[in-house]
């Protein structure tokens, strides 16, 4: 006996010390995490000529790659690209709108007058010979039609990443008919499946029965995404091999081939989905319901996360009413979305009694002590409540992860961004400077890429 | 101009695309993901040829297979995972298990990048943390995808897409202004977003270790994803107002809407320049609106009671216009305009066909798919799909013997003691009923197989 004891402490005593000295590497690890200033950039070397017109997806694109560290410059006609005027209810600090106020991170400003200037079409090509990647959004063809495309600044850059991005792409019978339809945000959110699935079901009254567009620009986001994610695997190729090419990012593409479900839902079903509001196609719960002060979002999916959730919320085991009805006994695949609404209704009275901050707590209480129970299955109802976005900036968990920055530009001043939203412990994105001011650099262009050696 | 597209058609050729390089050849991944966040991290770099190395809980399998829409399966497999898990190498190994930790170890060293998505705090107690796996192999990149972070006072709150969406704002900007009606993104947004972006910020750990030999560690939370999407903040910030839910419309652009046609039809309109409003009003008869002074200017014409006169008069005309003129004006006249596309609209599009959005796959085990295409099209390492998603432990045997050499005899001793291992028989871990494994050369890797009749 005494021997088993002895040898449970060494084994005790190894994981111990193991735990400890993973913990030291931690403990570094975070403090490298949370001060990410004046690390290395990962594309130092790398400049970006930034051409988008009337586009933010090319402009977000653009501020990847200039969190990283590329020198972003943006090109624009002497009175300024549009981009500058699409904000939110005209809102806009001396005539710049606020989410090109957000996109200016770390950028240069140049203006040349791409459509109309002979003479600036060959400043930007002498610009695109010694650029790594050039990022445009005119239609299908246009820079080509100038002398300034793919096919032309390739010859004397092999090494260029030419990214263009336009509603149906550069290609295909389509691409050349639509060629000169402009692109937006909700149309992008409309053309490429995302508004057919938000929205009440097709049985609410109108217009809530209408397909509806995401709160932001998750049409231009995603396309954003897209293209800066397909630039970054073209900049992996061209460091081992020297060799750039092109990039074509159909707008209309961004939602159908991030998630990829139109595409084989629409095959395998034959069919397309309906709109099924609140509630979610595979999961239940798995939504939000109001509270005393608000909302809460709910999930608890898996069987054991449910019975947990019925639980806390006093609907089990106390009156046998719930058990014994038969309308809660089903698989809670919400096809059948009449049923699915009764226990979306009857878990909403109960929701309706409590605080968020109380049910939250609840929620986290039941998952501790099921952690522990070998009888509680280790059910994990989750509950998070709904923040609208001034709430989040108030969050400590933000503050201590430094995602927000106050940010000052000499000309609109200061404002809040979302800054560093990975944390490296190498080589962190960073948000250096902000700046907006319409042919800010072009002396510094000029100067140092421009003049005769 | 007919040169032009004649040349990209070649460059982009998707006939051609199998027999192009891929960028990621030779870069392996160890994938310890569940769910959608970070299995779309590691698909993406298999897209671009990348070797994954998926690994999962023998029996069980990742919580996602079964997870279908509305419970409907195909083939016994879940359509959607096939998109979320293709080209992967279904490895399964009881990670809790300290018999285990040997073979992860042997794989890290081989490996040069890692991702997981547990619970922070889960990785390191298994000992397949960044600590353990940096001291096998101290170049690795190592991403820890997670809800809130790994670090700050909510790190061990569990969280899905949903909760991610819920804490960032997000959930609370869909939907209609004035009332409680709002609608989270739909089909798990929150995790395909910050997977792609997993992808890149992997890619630029990948380019910084490809300059000066350093691995490092990510931390990539969804919530500061998603965050990073919302000019609401900045917003905010300098106006003292929320942004709140603004319904069908963009307040951020002229006559950004989604409206009903007189055919029943949903049609989303926007002008993203003041010429493009031009446009709008010679196509709708109504060249007085640009001498209107509500109009003229574009930051006026946003303007809440502004827009709202002008998003009337144009609900007015596309009420009375049949969806098809409408599309045609816009690309003669010049404005944005999109109808709103379902999953079998897009699934059986013609152009999205012909572009290679949407491929029919013909896979060994299940026959013949839709699939989404890249978000981005490379025109020299196009991505790519080789394969679907495979039963729970298909691959073990090609990656225990041809990856770490192992024997016949040792894969038995591990299958012996259950720390490797194959699927239940439950849908969504199993092959399909008519295809029969005894046969298959790739699960009976270094085994004769029967011949194939």
């Amino acid at each position: 006996m005494r021997l088993f004891k002895k040898k449970g402490k060494e084994v005790a005593y190894t994981r111990y010390s193991a735990a400890a000295a993973s913990l030291s590497v931690w403990k570094e690890i975070v403090e490298r995490l949370m001060t990410p200033e004046g690390r290395p950039e990962v594309l130092e070397d790398v400049m970006v000529l930034d051409a988008s017109y009337a586009n933010f997806s090319g402009i977000i694109a653009a501020s990847f790659l200039a969190e990283f560290g590329a020198e972003v410059i943006k090109i624009e006609p002497p009175e300024g690209d549009p981009s500058r005027k699409m904000t939110p209810f005209g809102k806009n600090v001396k005539g710049v709108g606020i989410p090109f106020m957000v996109e200016g991170r770390n950028k240069r400003y140049m203006t040349l007058d791409l459509k109309n200037s002979e003479k600036d079409r060959k400043d930007f090509a002498k610009l695109a010979q010694k650029a790594t990647v050039v990022i445009e959004t005119f239609p299908a063809g246009e820079m080509d039609s100038w002398g300034i495309g793919y096919r032309q600044i390739v010859e004397k850059n092999p090494g260029l990443i030419y990214i263009a991005i336009t509603p149906y792409g550069q290609y295909t019978e389509k691409a050349r008919e639509f060629v000169n339809l402009p692109d937006s945000d909700i149309t992008v959110q409309a053309g490429s499946g995302l508004a057919a699935q938000i929205g009440d079901p097709i049985t609410e009254p109108e217009p809530y029965n209408w397909p509806l567009k995401a709160g932001m620009w998750m049409g231009w986001y995603v396309t954003g995404l897209s293209a800066a994610l397909g630039g970054t695997m073209a900049l992996v190729y061209r460091q081992s091999t020297g060799e750039g090419q092109m990039i074509d990012v159909a707008s209309m593409d961004a939602y159908s081939s991030m998630t990829g479900f139109p595409a084989s839902i629409g095959y395998t079903w034959e069919n397309a989905r309906p709109r099924i509001g609140v509630l979610d196609f595979i999961l239940y719960p798995y939504g939000h319901w109001k509270c005393k002060d608000g909302y809460v979002a709910i999930a608890a999916p898996r069987d054991h996360d449910f019975r947990a959730l019925i639980k806390i919320l006093g609907m089990w085991g106390r009156t046998g009413e719930f058990e014994s009805d038969w309308r809660y006994t089903s698989d809670r695949i919400p096809d059948i979305l009449d049923q699915a609404m009764i226990l979306h209704r009857a878990i909403e009275e109960k929701t309706m009694m409590y605080t968020s901050d109380e049910l939250v707590k609840k929620a986290l209480n039941y998952a501790r002590k099921a952690a522990r129970s070998k009888w509680r299955g280790g059910g994990v109802p989750i509950i998070m409540k709904v923040m609208t976005p001034d709430k989040t900036m108030e969050n400590k968990q933000w503050e201590i992860r430094k995602s927000f920055k106050e940010v000052e530009d000499e000309t609109v001043g200061k404002y809040v961004i979302t800054s560093g939203f990975v944390k490296m412990s190498e080589s962190p994105p960073q948000v250096k400077w902000v700046s907006c001011d319409i042919g800010k650099d072009n002396e510094y262009i000029r100067t140092k890429y421009l003049q005769q050696q | 101009m007919e040169g032009y597209f004649s040349y990209t058609a070649e460059l982009f050729d998707p006939s051609k695309v199998n027999e192009k390089p891929e960028v990621l050849k030779g870069i392996r991944v160890l994938d310890f993901t569940h769910v959608i966040f970070g299995p779309t991290v590691s698909r993406i770099m298999g897209n671009y040829g990348a070797e994954v190395i998926k690994l999962e809980l023998p029996f069980y399998g990742d919580l996602w297979r079964p997870a279908t829409y509305w419970g409907r399966y195909w083939k016994h497999s879940n359509p959607i995972w096939h998109f979320v898990t293709q080209n992967k190498y279904f490895v399964s190994v009881d990670l809790k298990r300290p018999e285990a930790q040997d073979l992860i170890y042997r794989m890290a060293k081989t490996s040069d990048v890692v991702v997981e998505n547990f619970a922070p705090g889960t990785a390191e107690a298994w000992g397949v943390g960044y600590s353990s796996i940096s001291k096998v192999n101290p170049n690795i990149i190592y991403l820890s995808c997670s809800t809130y972070g790994q670090y700050g006072p909510m790190r061990y709150f569990p969280g899905w897409d949903l909760l991610a969406q819920a804490a960032s704002g997000v959930l609370s900007l869909n939907g209609y202004p004035g009332t409680d009606k709002y609608f989270k993104l739909p089909d798990y947004l929150g995790d395909f977003v910050p997977g792609n972006m997993g992808t890149l910020v992997v890619l630029m750990a990948l380019y910084y270790r490809n300059k000066t030999g350093k691995g490092q560690y990510l931390d990539l939370s969804q919530t500061d994803s998603m965050m990073r999407s919302l000019p609401h903040f900045a917003y905010y910030s300098v106006t003292g107002e929320t942004l709140g839910r603004t319904g069908h419309s963009d307040p951020a652009m002229i006559a950004a809407s989604i409206f009903k046609t007189r055919d029943k039809k949903f049609l989303a309109l926007a002008c993203a320049t003041e010429r493009q409003f031009e446009g709008l009003c010679s196509a709708m008869g109504k060249e007085d609106l640009l001498r209107d002074r509500r109009f003229t200017d574009y930051l006026e014409g946003l303007k809440e009671e502004n827009a709202e006169a002008l998003r009337k008069i144009a609900a007015d005309w596309v009420k009375s216009q049949d969806s098809g003129v409408i599309i045609k004006l816009a690309n003669s006249k010049g404005f944005a305009a999109a109808e709103v596309v379902d999953d079998k609209m897009i699934c059986y599009d013609s152009w999205r066909r012909e572009r290679g959005s949407v491929i029919l796959f013909n896979d060994e085990m299940y026959g013949e798919i839709a699939l989404a295409g890249p978000s981005a099209r490379l025109s020299k390492t196009p991505g790519r799909t080789k394969w679907l998603a495979r039963p729970v432990g298909y691959h073990n045997r090609l990656v225990l013997k041809k990856f770490l050499g192992m024997s016949e005899e040792e894969i038995q001793e591990l299958e012996k003691k259950k720390i490797i291992g194959t699927y239940d028989d439950k849908p969504g871990l199993k092959p399909p009923v008519y295809y029969n494994l005894d046969e298959d050369p790739i699960y009976n890797y270094g085994r004769e197989v029967k011949e194939k009749k």
